[in-house]
């Protein structure tokens, strides 16, 4: 009996200490974020690892976005001869949803892995002991410059997503399906308007947040060697796309 | 002060797995002392306490007559900068060339100008032996070169304290006889307290001023090197002479 228990009652410890540790790092980091000294370098350094590395993966993904969808709704809208209205939603979709959630995710495998494993091998090798025994918080020196970098990088990224693939959206819909040049942009310009932009950058300053919290908590948690910080690495992506896509919802349900 | 580190009735526990079960140790002022003992009773752990990375579960442990148990954010950050640390693999930052590690402290902590900065790394670099290695990458160097890199980042902020651990694990019998004298020297040299961590009987008995000897969590003998060499203490014997037959369980 007992051990159907801890069998069943594991993974919710497991989960919880999760939670508290991840809850934990942010509350530090958030404290340290406001303590000199401030490491603009380091940011500045980050912004180009988050942001300028990850632009060639976002432009691709935000214009097949855009691409695919303007070729899917297309076949729905052309039922009822509405094709006027395919600019409309891919717009709408890549900016309140696509553009937030998919760069995220491309961030997470892109950056997110490799904060982690940066993290974890320090850890692993005490070179996070060895910052500490030199006087210097690792929380500052490490988590601070990502995830701030994060935060600020991501709706940016999303920005150039969106953008991306309402163009690839008016590429398809208006030279490859052939609809009205005109039609398709006025009817994109009249049903959109800022408050559908807003909403995703809202959603990127969380999800930028949420990719570099994990990617730095799994590395500073890991344990075990190069085998170790493999996993580490896995788990932060893992965990990464899954919270991106519960908060996804979380954040449109509030922002109905 | 006689004393820069005292440990007093130190306990720590990982889970149910109690590793130190009432540790005192007095570490003197300006000697090296050596915390021998078999592998796995928590000599690294003991070394971790000691500089407040990792705090005990119950006791006391004393820098300089004061309690730093406890101790958060900058309190005890500065009481870090007391310590310099060589780390069993030297730890250094494997993004950053060696002169840039060995500079990270002074960078972090000082208003030094760039000039003086570069004289003090070369000076460090020249004092634990090693010279035109400023650019390479710690990848690019052996493991007796990093861990003297290791010192002379350690030493760069010219702490009252080094901790050293294992610095003579995984190095050939020559580079270990180096690595001792490096230890003695730069003792000599800064006039500083050193703690060793280390099983290595032979570099203890060589230059140790002081020895403390761990087995299950206590304090087995603490003394000079004569004293360990002429005691009839039977787990000491059987480290001493490293036989399987005696008190230490082997496996």
């Amino acid at each position: 009996m007992n051990e159907i228990l801890a069998f069943v009652g594991r993974p919710f410890t497991v989960m919880s200490v999760g939670a508290g540790r991840l809850f934990l790092l942010f509350w530090e980091t958030l404290k340290m974020t406001f303590v000199p000294p401030f490491r603009f370098r380091l940011f500045i350094k980050q912004i180009e690892f988050i942001g300028v590395n990850s632009l060639s993966v976002i432009i691709l993904t935000g214009s097949f976005t855009g691409m695919v969808f303007a070729f899917q709704s297309y076949i729905g809208f052309s039922k009822f001869g509405a094709e006027y209205l395919v600019g409309t939603v891919v717009t709408l979709g890549m900016a309140r949803e696509l553009g937030p959630v998919l760069s995220a995710i491309m961030v997470a495998a892109r950056a997110g892995s490799a904060i982690t494993a940066e993290i974890g091998t320090m850890k692993v090798t005490e070179q996070i002991d060895a910052l500490s025994s030199l006087a210097v918080d690792p929380v500052q020196y490490l988590c601070v410059p990502r995830i701030l970098a994060g935060i600020f990088v991501m709706p940016l990224l999303n920005a150039i997503a969106v953008f991306c693939g309402t163009v690839g959206g008016v590429f398809v819909g208006v030279y490859i399906l052939g609809i009205n040049k005109t039609l398709y942009l006025d009817n994109m310009y009249r049903y959109i308007d800022l408050s559908d932009f807003m909403n995703g950058m809202i959603k990127s300053v969380v999800f930028g947040l949420l990719v570099t919290l994990v990617g730095c908590y799994k590395g500073y948690y890991t344990s075990g060697g190069a085998e170790g910080v493999g996993k580490a690495t896995t788990e932060s992506v893992v965990l990464a796309c899954i919270l991106i896509l519960v908060f996804d919802y979380i954040l449109t349900a509030f922002m109905f | 002060m006689e004393f820069a580190i005292e440990l007093k009735d130190v306990h720590k526990s990982f889970g149910e797995y109690k590793i130190h079960k009432g540790i005192d140790i007095q570490v003197r002022k300006n000697a090296i002392t050596y915390i021998i003992g078999p592998s796995g009773t928590g000599k690294s752990v003991l070394l971790k306490q000691m500089c407040g990375l990792m705090p005990p579960t119950k006791g006391d442990v004393l820098v300089d007559g004061k309690s730093i148990v406890g101790l958060k954010g900058k309190e005890l950050l500065d009481i870090r900068k007391k310590f310099g640390i060589l780390f069993q693999n030297a730890a250094l930052f494997d993004s950053m060339t060696v002169f840039e590690n060995v500079a990270f402290p002074l960078v972090e902590h000082t208003k030094l100008t760039k000039k003086q900065i570069h004289d003090i790394v070369i000076e460090k670099l020249r004092l634990v032996g090693l010279r035109d290695v400023e650019k390479k990458m710690p990848s690019e160097l052996s493991g007796g070169m990093r861990k003297r890199v290791g010192l002379a980042r350690a030493i760069a902020l010219e702490p009252q304290i080094i901790l050293y651990d294992e610095p003579t694990t995984g190095l050939d019998p020559i580079m270990c006889d180096v690595v001792d004298n490096l230890i003695h020297d730069t003792q000599k040299e800064l006039d500083i307290t050193s703690v060793v961590i280390s099983h290595d009987i032979d570099s203890a008995l060589k230059i140790a001023d002081y020895m403390a000897m761990l087995y299950d969590g206590k304090v087995v003998l603490f003394g000079t090197p004569d004293e360990f060499k002429s005691t009839d203490n039977p787990y000491v014997r059987q480290f001493l002479s490293a036989s399987m037959e005696g008190p230490i369980k082997v496996i």
